[in-house]
């Protein structure tokens, strides 16, 4: 079974004659016989998946990875961070995607208003399943946890993603001051409340 | 070592009348003592070695930091990376990664078209130019990488290497070029792979945790 490990701002996917998916061409080196093969239009999902990402614009080009051997990923110097899911479902945005294992299952999900303002489509990628995807981040990620009765707002810009039950709504600054430029440069945030865990880089897009 | 690392991304170099350091020309952050500094040309070989640089554009300006003192050193919030040479292999690295070394190593550039036409081409399509920088000596080196490098030991076993990755290496190693394009990478399909090199032998491989160069 195909082995996720984080260093940094390098992944290490150790192979046993089995496949992951990565963004494509984040390989930096190879050990080993590894094939490199585009995973089509669908980010391997098939032709519904492709569909519906082109219509929600979340762009998603993954290649897979099949052999013996370990890949070392990285994208752009950013942080690397692995979340193992056993089951459950982490909200990502795709952009943040640099590797999954097989069986793991990517879908869209419409994410409304919210995507408007954040600048990101109108869209998210959801993971499900038994295994590991790795997410990268400008900065390292802080996990942020969420209780019922403990909301918590977060910045757009530096949201990452989430797990968990948890429901997301959108907080308006916006007052005159905005409209005159004497804004506090902070007119949308979100609101989380539930449970579960809220992923936060250290920068803003 | 004359060389630590402050942090991630700055170098302090200790500096004495007997060992100067050459240091990439600008990247100096502070110093304390007594140091001047002073650009040099054509990595200190003369009219001849200044007219091969320039001939092979693999030249940075360079400058020797001489007198008593410490220095520091960065460059861009680039991250280095810290190597000790045994004098028993060359590094071979592009001329923009080096940050700083000692003056007492010698540093050259080698056509990598010597190597037949196969690896002239394979310079040519990795984007790293016909040339590459070789340091000889024994002394220490500061590298350049966005992301930090990290170390691939090779004990007679190959490791393919993405080229905008790739940063250095030393040792008794070869390179080549493995080209796999086909037909889904002409219509714009392909998985951003199609281009590695092949490195064997053995020694050490360093890769950047990004595909960006500089």
């Amino acid at each position: 079974m195909a082995l996720l490990t984080a260093d940094k701002r390098v992944l290490h996917a150790d192979l046993q004659g089995d496949r992951i998916r990565a963004a494509s061409g984040s390989m930096v080196a190879v050990e080993g016989t590894v094939e490199f093969k585009s995973s089509g239009m669908g980010g391997g999902g098939g032709m519904r998946a492709a569909l519906k990402r082109a219509v929600a614009g979340e762009s998603l080009s993954l290649m897979d990875c099949t052999g013996h051997g370990r890949v070392y990923l990285a994208l752009d110097a950013k942080d690397v961070l692995v979340v193992d899911l056993a089951g459950d479902t982490l909200t990502v945005e795709s952009e943040h995607i640099l590797a999954h294992t097989e069986q793991l299952r990517l879908d869209v999900q419409f994410a409304g208003l919210r995507g408007m303002t954040s600048g990101q489509g109108l869209a998210t990628t959801t993971v499900t399943g038994h295994g590991q995807v790795a997410i990268v981040s400008e900065g390292p990620v802080m996990a942020l946890e969420v209780r019922p009765g403990m909301d918590l707002v977060v910045d757009p810009d530096a949201y990452v993603g989430s797990r968990g039950q948890l429901s997301m709504s959108m907080v308006s600054g916006v007052s005159w001051k905005s409209l005159v430029g004497e804004g506090t440069g902070e007119p949308f945030s979100l609101r989380f409340t539930g449970h579960g865990l809220v992923l936060v880089q250290s920068s803003e897009r | 070592m004359p060389f630590d690392a402050v942090n991630s991304k700055v170098v302090r170099a200790r500096v004495s009348p007997a060992t100067p350091v050459l240091a990439r020309r600008g990247a100096m952050l502070g110093y304390s003592g007594q140091v001047t500094f002073r650009p040099v040309h054509g990595q200190g070989r003369g009219i001849g070695g200044m007219a091969g640089a320039a001939l092979s554009g693999e030249s940075t300006p360079m400058m020797a930091t001489e007198g008593q003192g410490e220095v520091l050193y960065g460059y861009k919030g680039l991250h280095t990376t810290l190597l000790e040479l045994d004098g028993s292999a060359p590094l071979v690295c592009e001329a923009d990664r080096l940050l700083v070394h000692d003056a007492g190593l010698q540093t050259s550039v080698a056509f990598l078209g010597s190597g037949g036409i196969r690896s002239a081409i394979s310079g040519a399509m990795t984007g790293q130019g016909l040339f590459t920088t070789n340091v000889h000596g024994r002394g220490s080196v500061a590298l350049l990488s966005h992301g930090g490098a990290f170390p691939l030991q090779l004990n007679g076993t190959q490791v393919g290497v993405d080229p905008q990755a790739y940063v250095g290496h030393v040792g008794q190693l070869t390179v080549d070029l493995a080209a796999k394009v086909g037909l889904r990478d002409v219509v714009g399909r392909g998985s951003g792979e199609a281009f590695q090199l092949r490195i064997s032998g053995y020694g050490t491989v360093y890769v950047q945790a990004s595909e960006q160069k500089f």
